[in-house]
């Protein structure tokens, strides 16, 4: 029987903790002033900025425990702000409709990056550096450096029920989290995805349709980067072709860190998003220590690195 | 006496995880002298040679090379040391060329910017080919050379390092007979240099030819060494089982009045094979036999969906059937259970449980995991077939190779299939496992279950088959009754016309 406490997300958990338990510390205020980094306020900042990496790094854990990888986030993000803004601002669109249209930006991601990797065999990292790079540059030729003012045309201060629109990315990110944990997990589809990236050619040979499998991966990763990319342009309220520059990285990284191998097969939903917060949390509070904001990129790519060996020491002990 | 190329073992130990592999090897090959090393699959000799390559390191023992303590850190060390190994398999770098691989790790350089000195390489390659008389220039690449002198490229490499040990390793698995003739020739020209020869091998007649001692593994310890020409193959071949062979399984006669479970129609596809007919009926076990590259994991791979006939109609249970993946098959009530459990068979990032329960989830097109249920049915198959494993929760590598085989065999059994295809059950089990697989599709069998065996291991397929099929180069050659079928019989429809 697997022990809970085996369960890889529980070290993430672990690191995030410690991580929230330093900054706390080390930014601990003089008596009687607030403390800068723990607060309810600050709370709600890194969750809002950690959800946008967030609820497409959940993609990313599902493209990576396929055996594939998307190099395409950032621009299916900024594209769907793009087209989201465009039909919103533009046409004049109801936002509901304009956000439907949005997500459609990550569903035509998905369906040509699968075309590429299992018509036209291309490696994934191939595939996807290429969408990456025309629907970036479809986002630049459509905006021709202006930008959509969503703000403009939204209410201020908006609440839905009560609750500020800052919430939006956080639920939205927890939501699908817990709803993407179970698909991969009590599904067949989801054990689908994990036997495939585990081992293709057994799994051809045990009966499951590989191709289909790998179709959903790219597109549920297309489709999850679009709802990032709506909750961009709704929380920022703007529609711009150079947003989320660079986020795959930082995506891709947060899968990794959470548990996420990148040669297939392993990996966890969860894990994904803790490691989305993990980076959230150090790009929030490294910019309150004086002199550290430069270390910003450094501390990223070391903590990267330092994570997965201490992963991979801990999985060679176990066996 | 000399010590250039003695090699001592003294009570060598080495474990993978729960597979002791070897368990205390003790036997010396003397300098100068053409020893084989003889055992069934998982006897243990491939990790004997892992160990002399610098692959493994035993856990417990002493191995000694010339008198001193032999230790080597990585293949390269075992070679530069004075050991050369030669694979089957091409352990080369096909896209380099012949001088280039013969060089590789040890080139031949300039000066103090190391720059290569490719003429040099280039005339010492030429010298050794000629040598060797292998006709190949020293620029070709590597993945143009054929798999006989390929393994003679290898010898080669071995020569321009100097080794003093020369390891072939079933160096005669895939050569035509002629290049069996020239590796030999070649190799004894070396012994007659003063090389030692260490032969790996389950052909008996080469180890008769080629040698002067032959030490037999069995169960992971060396149990015995002969001297060739004070024994006989009988001695060795009981030696090597441990046991005398397995005699023939009194099995029910099957009904020829019944309708095939599985009827295949002029299958067809090129260049693999053509016009190939054969029906399985319930209850009956066929063997499908033939030589390496005679087309029969392609045909199964045909009938199961893997790959699309050119021609041809497959009938299961009496009823046409399009059959166009392995999903379709199992619907169909086909189960495979392919050739190669590592990369066919098992999904090493999942536990039992579910690589037990993939296949059958896929027949039954389940949405939602039903964990109690799984564990049930996963838990039952465990039992059924006697897998040794403390729970289902386990990853597949905690198990012996045997084992492994059963839960891929466990796992399309689950399915209740009518029709059971089978590519080399046994290969690289040990013998106890392999007796308990042949149990296993013996009962499958009284069940009603058809069964279609492909095995290049001719003493199985004589003992488990009901009737014997031969296949030659992608062609029917013909049919024979278990029961009077002989090793020469079905060998001589597999190898002439």
């Amino acid at each position: 029987m697997k022990k809970w406490w085996h369960a890889r997300e529980l070290s993430t958990v672990a690191i995030l903790l410690a991580e929230v338990l330093f900054f706390t510390w080390y930014l601990w205020p003089e008596e009687g002033r607030t403390h800068p980094f723990f607060n309810l306020g600050n709370a709600l900042l890194i969750f809002k900025y950690s959800s946008i990496y967030g609820i497409a790094a959940i993609g990313a854990a599902i493209v990576i425990i396929s055996g594939g990888i998307d190099l395409a986030p950032g621009a299916v993000i900024a594209l769907t702000t793009v087209v989201t803004g465009y039909l919103f601002v533009n046409l004049g669109l109801p936002l509901w409709l304009s956000a439907f249209a949005g997500v459609g930006v990550g569903v035509a991601a998905g369906l040509t990056t699968s075309a590429l990797v299992v018509r036209a065999r291309l490696p994934p990292f191939i595939a996807t550096l290429g969408i990456m790079g025309i629907w970036r540059g479809a986002a630049y030729i459509v905006t021709e450096a202006r930008f959509y003012d969503l703000s403009a045309k939204l209410p201020r201060g908006w609440q839905i029920a009560g609750v500020s629109i800052d919430w939006l990315g956080p639920a939205v990110m927890i939501v699908l989290a817990i709803v993407f944990q179970r698909f991969m997990t009590g599904y067949q589809w989801g054990r689908r995805i994990f036997a495939v990236g585990g081992n293709e050619t057994a799994a051809l040979f045990s009966g499951v349709p590989v191709n289909r499998v790998k179709v959903l991966a790219y597109v549920i990763s297309g489709v999850l980067a679009s709802v990032s990319g709506v909750v961009l342009a709704v929380v920022q309220g703007q529609g711009k072709a150079d947003l989320a520059n660079g986020y795959e990285l930082d995506i891709i990284a947060s899968a990794v860190v959470g548990g996420a191998s990148l040669a297939g097969g392993r990996g966890s939903v969860a894990g994904a998003v803790l490691g989305a917060l993990i980076f959230g949390v150090l790009r929030n509070a490294l910019p309150q220590i004086p002199g550290a904001t430069f270390y910003d990129r450094l501390i990223v790519g070391v903590v990267v690195i330092v994570i997965v060996v201490m992963d991979q020491v801990l999985v060679r002990r176990e066996s | 006496m000399s010590v250039a190329g003695r090699l001592e073992f003294h009570d060598v130990h080495k474990s993978f995880g729960a597979v002791r592999a070897l368990r205390g090897v003790s036997f010396e090959v003397s300098a100068g002298e053409a020893h084989a090393v003889v055992g069934e699959n998982g006897a243990g000799k491939s990790t004997l040679l892992k160990i002399l390559a610098g692959i493994v390191r035993p856990d417990r023992g002493d191995v000694r090379f010339e008198g001193q303590p032999f230790h080597p850190s990585s293949p390269r060390d075992a070679l530069v040391r004075g050991i050369g190994m030669v694979y089957q398999e091409r352990l080369a770098f096909p896209n380099l060329s012949v001088a280039a691989n013969i060089f590789a790790g040890r080139e031949v350089t300039r000066g103090v910017t190391g720059k290569l000195d490719e003429p040099a390489m280039r005339e010492r390659t030429t010298r050794l080919l000629e040598e060797l008389h292998i006709p190949i220039s020293p620029d070709v690449r590597m993945e143009h050379v054929s798999a006989a002198y390929a393994q003679l490229v290898q010898v080669a490499r071995a020569i321009a390092f100097d080794c003093r040990v020369l390891v072939l390793d079933e160096p005669t698995t895939s050569l035509t007979d002629a290049e069996v003739e020239h590796l030999f020739r070649v190799v004894l020209a070396l012994k007659a240099r003063g090389v030692t020869l260490l032969f790996v091998s389950h052909r008996l007649p080469e180890v008769f030819r080629l040698c002067d001692r032959v030490t037999v593994f069995r169960d992971g310890a060396a149990v015995g060494t002969h001297r060739c020409a004070d024994t006989t193959t009988d001695t060795i071949v009981r030696a090597m089982v441990g046991r005398e062979p397995p005699e023939r399984v009194a099995r029910p006669a099957v009904s020829t009045a019944t309708t095939p479970a599985l009827a295949v129609r002029g299958l067809t596809r090129r260049p693999s094979f053509s016009d190939i007919t054969i029906e399985v009926r319930p209850g009956e076990i066929v063997g499908l036999f033939g030589l390496v590259g005679s087309g029969r994991t392609e045909l199964l791979e045909t009938i199961f969906g893997l790959a699309k006939p050119d021609a041809g109609a497959i009938d299961v249970g009496g009823k046409a059937v399009a059959i166009r993946s392995a999903r379709d098959a199992a619907r169909a009530g086909l189960a495979l259970v392919p050739e190669d459990r590592q990369q066919q068979g098992l999904c090493f990032n999942l536990t039992l449980r579910h690589n037990l329960m993939i296949p059958r989830a896929e027949k039954s097109g389940v949405v939602r995991i039903d964990k109690r249920d799984e564990t049930a049915a996963a838990g039952a198959q465990v039992e059924r077939l006697a897998i040794r494993t403390p729970s289902v929760d386990r990853l597949p590598d905690t198990l012996s190779g045997g084992n492994q085989q059963k839960v891929v065999a466990a796992k399309w059994l689950a399915t209740e299939p009518s029709v059971l295809l089978l590519d080399e059950p046994t290969k690289g089990v040990d013998v106890g496992a392999k007796f308990e697989i042949h149990n296993i599709i013996r009962a499958n069998a009284a069940r009603g279950m058809a069964c279609l065996m492909v095995s290049s291991d001719l003493p199985e397929v004589l003992t488990v088959a009901d009737r014997i099929v031969v296949m030659r180069e992608g062609r029917l050659q013909g049919e024979l009754a278990g029961a009077a079928a002989t090793e020469e019989s079905v060998m001589n429809m597999a190898a002439h016309k």
